[in-house]
């Protein structure tokens, strides 16, 4: 059967095609679109399946949309009507953008497939989210716990799946719904801080870590626990529910004084920005401190040695570390794309496992699923602009010159193979560096990626040589497989990991397979041979507002305008060096005169 | 990140100063940019504007054909990322030194920042049309930038800020105009008068969304207020009856059939 997954309209837009049970390619529409965040129907991402596979759309068995649009329409206005008339402002904009588009979706798919109604499918956004968390992972029965901001009516919802030759069940068991919401509470607060909703809240996490947890009993009256083991939120200190405008209420301020303006600068010594890296803090705590219960509970329940995340606050990498090793599983596994866009890939998951029910496949354990880069491009564009390109005759010599050249402290802009599908790099299209020194780290930031000082940037290590530099727990090496957890850099070690060790320690690594990214593993091998430390940088290949790179025009476009010193693709390496003698500034001036 | 004049030695061109009607309205614009707060924001506005056009620009570099306009656009797009940079800076340094305050209106119809009024679809455009509408923003935002400068009198180093800014306008000018003659020797000029019909259309299109956006706000809030508030008593009292905490949802999975 020939399955598309699509994703649309919120945030993070995807489309994914499964054939006969495989998955052939799945695309965040934003690495086509060049429009980070792209919320609109996925025309490129669908053009681009198709074409991976071959075929017309017209041969598609079905399609699948990741939520249910009525059932969302029917929240949106239950709310409007539940809050009336606090909800005066908003419901004009919220029924022009809902009866604008979002409601139609089944015609909408009808006018750009040409697909009969019959093969339109919709599945829930939490059961997209379990069944993209569950029917990855290379596990046969697992608990299932999804979070996010909302879906249709959940906004948290636990469960089991089971996979077995005969059958295929991912059951959803019981949901919080709107408006208490985790996903909600932590965006209020991303919001509080000044950072961009759905953008800011990695911002959030790494503030945390600069903080201490002195106002989590003020969080704690924002949230509270119910008797049975849920939460809800006090919605006096909400206004996401009433209003696009603001997502806190005034009582939110009494509570916690004046929020941050986003244009404020954000010194986590000074009075105020301590104050703002404590309630960082303490809104992680007790995220942390909730889910870490309710997976506790859901081990209890069920009995089972795995975990599956899914959703939005699964991105949370240090919670689910937590998670794992508080909760009682032994495995947590995080899809690499947890979020909105991965719900592409579960609901046609879903669609193929359970609602046809075909047989069950192991699913490829990687994220690379999108776009191939294409390095002869790469040579014809660097001899147009006259730079410096060399090829290495074999993959070896190529390692071996890029490892010398990070060791110098140089900074690589990697492309390799199919782009990863997720909000991660995961070394196919990934900025490197050494991982040394604080001095590399503010280098990347201040010529390549113009961030806060305060966030940390990711190691990537062989999955062999993880545990010699990082203290992981048991299962902590399948969780950092996607970079999906947060763990301590042994203290030996973070003299020679400053550039990677966060301010309290921790790192959110990436363990690299052999197997799944034999390149970049080699990569950082080579590297250590020359470095004595088998651990790079590894920071997505983008610039701020811009979603990571795809083609190699777009890497090489991001390379020319900042301070990455070398591109690769294939076993292409480019410098900024120029080959001929004519200067750009002359050819400027001559093509302005 | 370089200094196109000192780079090229490009003077600001005579040319560049503020149109007949920026002139008539400079009494306005002082207005607009006599409050601090107001000023501060704008900037952070422009700042904004400049790094959209900037990956506007970069990603015409990344789709052209041509590698000389390929390089120029790099080098566009990295002064616009410059440009941001300056008006973030000075934006932030003025709130900085001023008290905390919400922010009152921008004014953005009546002093808007380079292509604030426009937008663009780059992967649409051919190098031509792309060319001829990049020479008119540029132009256009150039005229503007002038009028800024000579009403901040009292604010010398925001004026700074824009006649650096304008330097590199006059280059970003010249090249995305003698790059049009080069790639349309014959119709440049047919591109310029489309480019100039094609802002004239946006802007009606513009108008005639929001005039729509408007009528349909109205309309909804006359239904809100008149059709919903017996509902709302009913949503209102069901609410009450909603059980706090989980929600049992075994076995009651919605068929993938249906959109409810």
């Amino acid at each position: 059967m020939r399955i598309l997954g699509i994703s649309a309209h919120y945030h993070d837009a995807a489309a994914a095609l499964l054939v006969d049970g495989m998955p052939v390619a799945a695309v965040q529409e934003e690495r086509l679109s060049r429009h980070k965040n792209d919320a609109a129907f996925p025309v490129a991402a669908i053009e681009h399946c198709l074409e991976r596979a071959g075929l017309e759309a017209e041969q598609l068995d079905a399609v699948v949309f990741y939520e249910k649009p009525m059932l969302k329409f029917e929240r949106i206005l239950t709310m409007a009507l539940r809050e009336w008339p606090r909800t005066f402002s908003s419901f004009p904009q919220a029924m022009k953008n809902t009866l604008g588009e979002k409601l139609w979706v089944k015609g909408l798919i009808k006018s750009w497939l040409g697909v009969p109604a019959s093969k339109i499918l919709f599945a829930e956004h939490h059961r997209s989210h379990a069944a993209a968390a569950f029917l990855t992972a290379p596990t046969r029965e697992a608990a299932i716990l999804t979070a996010d901001g909302v879906g249709e009516w959940a906004t948290l919802t636990v469960g089991r799946g089971k996979r077995s030759p005969e059958k295929t069940t991912v059951d959803l068991l019981r949901e919080i719904r709107f408006p208490h919401s985790l996903g909600m509470l932590y965006s209020t607060f991303t919001a509080f801080l000044g950072f961009q909703v759905n953008e800011g809240e990695y911002k959030v996490m790494g503030l945390a870590a600069y903080g201490t947890p002195r106002f989590a009993d003020d969080v704690r009256k924002v949230i509270q626990r119910t008797d049975d083991g849920a939460f809800q939120l006090v919605m006096r200190f909400f206004e996401y529910h009433t209003t696009a405008k603001r997502s806190y209420s005034k009582d939110f301020i009494d509570l916690f004084g004046a929020p941050r303006a986003p244009w404020e600068p954000l010194d986590p010594t000074s009075d105020d920005g301590r104050r703002f890296a404590d309630i960082a803090a303490s809104v992680q705590h007790v995220l942390e401190e909730i889910l870490v219960d309710m997976c506790t509970r859901l081990h209890d329940e069920t009995h089972l040695p795995d975990l599956c995340l899914g959703g939005g606050v699964a991105l949370n990498g240090v919670c689910n570390a937590r998670i794992l090793r508080e909760s009682g599983f032994e495995r947590v596994f995080v899809p690499p794309a947890p979020g909105d866009a991965g719900c592409a890939l579960g609901a046609a998951l879903l669609a193929d496992r359970v609602h046809f029910g075909n047989p069950d496949r192991d699913f490829p354990d990687h994220p690379y699923w999108g776009p191939d880069v294409d390095p002869e491009e790469l040579a014809r564009i660097a001899r147009e602009d006259g730079l410096s390109l060399t090829e290495a005759a074999t993959d070896a010599e190529l390692f071996e010159r890029l490892a010398r050249e990070l060791h110098q402290g140089k900074i690589v802009g990697w492309m390799d193979g199919r782009t990863e599908f997720g909000p991660r790099a995961l070394g196919n299209r990934s900025i490197l560096s050494a991982p040394h020194t604080a001095e590399q780290r503010d280098r990347v930031n201040k010529s390549i990626k113009f961030r806060e000082e305060f966030r940390p940037f990711a190691p990537a290590v062989p999955t062999e040589h993880a545990s010699t530099y990082f203290d992981l727990p048991p299962g902590g090496h399948r969780l950092a497989r996607f970079m999906s957890g947060v763990f301590p850099v042994r203290e030996e070690h973070r003299a020679k990991l400053a550039a990677v060790t966060h301010v309290d320690g921790t790192a959110r690594l990436q363990t690299v397979d052999a197997a799944s990214a034999p390149r970049f593993h080699a990569l950082i091998e080579a590297y250590g041979r020359v470095s004595g430390v088998p651990v790079v940088l590894n920071t997505s290949f983008n610039l701020a507002g811009e979603p990571i790179v795809n083609r190699v025009v777009e890497g090489y476009s991001t390379f020319r305008r900042c301070g990455i010193d070398l591109l690769v693709a294939g076993r292409y390496i480019v410098t900024k060096e120029r080959a001929g003698e004519r200067s750009t500034d002359l050819e400027s001036k001559e093509a302005a005169e | 990140m370089r200094d196109v004049e000192g780079q090229l030695g490009l003077p600001r061109p005579a040319h560049l100063r503020a149109s007949g009607l920026d002139t008539l309205l400079r009494p306005l614009h002082r207005w607009v940019w006599s409050d601090a707060h107001r000023c501060a924001h704008k900037l952070l506005r422009f700042a904004e504007t400049e790094a959209d056009g900037g990956r506007d620009i970069a990603r015409a570099a990344e789709l052209t054909g041509d590698g000389l306009l390929r390089r120029l656009y790099l080098r566009h797009a990295m002064d616009e990322l410059r440009h941001a940079e300056m008006f973030r800076t000075r934006g932030r340094a003025i709130l900085v030194a001023l008290p905390r305050q919400v922010a009152g209106a921008e004014a953005n119809w009546l002093a808007p920042g380079e292509r604030g009024l426009d937008d663009l679809n780059v992967d649409r455009e051919r190098d031509d049309t792309l060319l001829a509408f990049l020479h008119l923003s540029e132009r256009a935002a150039a005229m503007r930038f002038a009028v800024y400068s000579e009403v901040l009198t009292k604010d010398p180093e925001t004026r700074e800020v824009f006649d650096t800014i304008l330097r590199d306008e006059a280059f970003h000018m010249n090249y995305t105009r003698k790059q049009l003659e080069r790639v349309s020797p014959r119709r440049h000029g047919l591109r310029l008068w489309t480019a100039r019909l094609h802002r004239v259309w946006k802007v009606y299109l513009r108008f005639a969304a929001a005039f729509a956006s408007v009528m349909g706000a109205v309309i909804l809030a006359v239904q809100y207020f008149l059709v919903l508030p017996v509902f709302a008593l009913a949503a209102k009292r069901a609410s009450r009856r909603e059980p706090r905490g989980w929600t049992d949802t075994a076995g009651k999975a919605h068929p993938l059939g249906t959109q409810y």
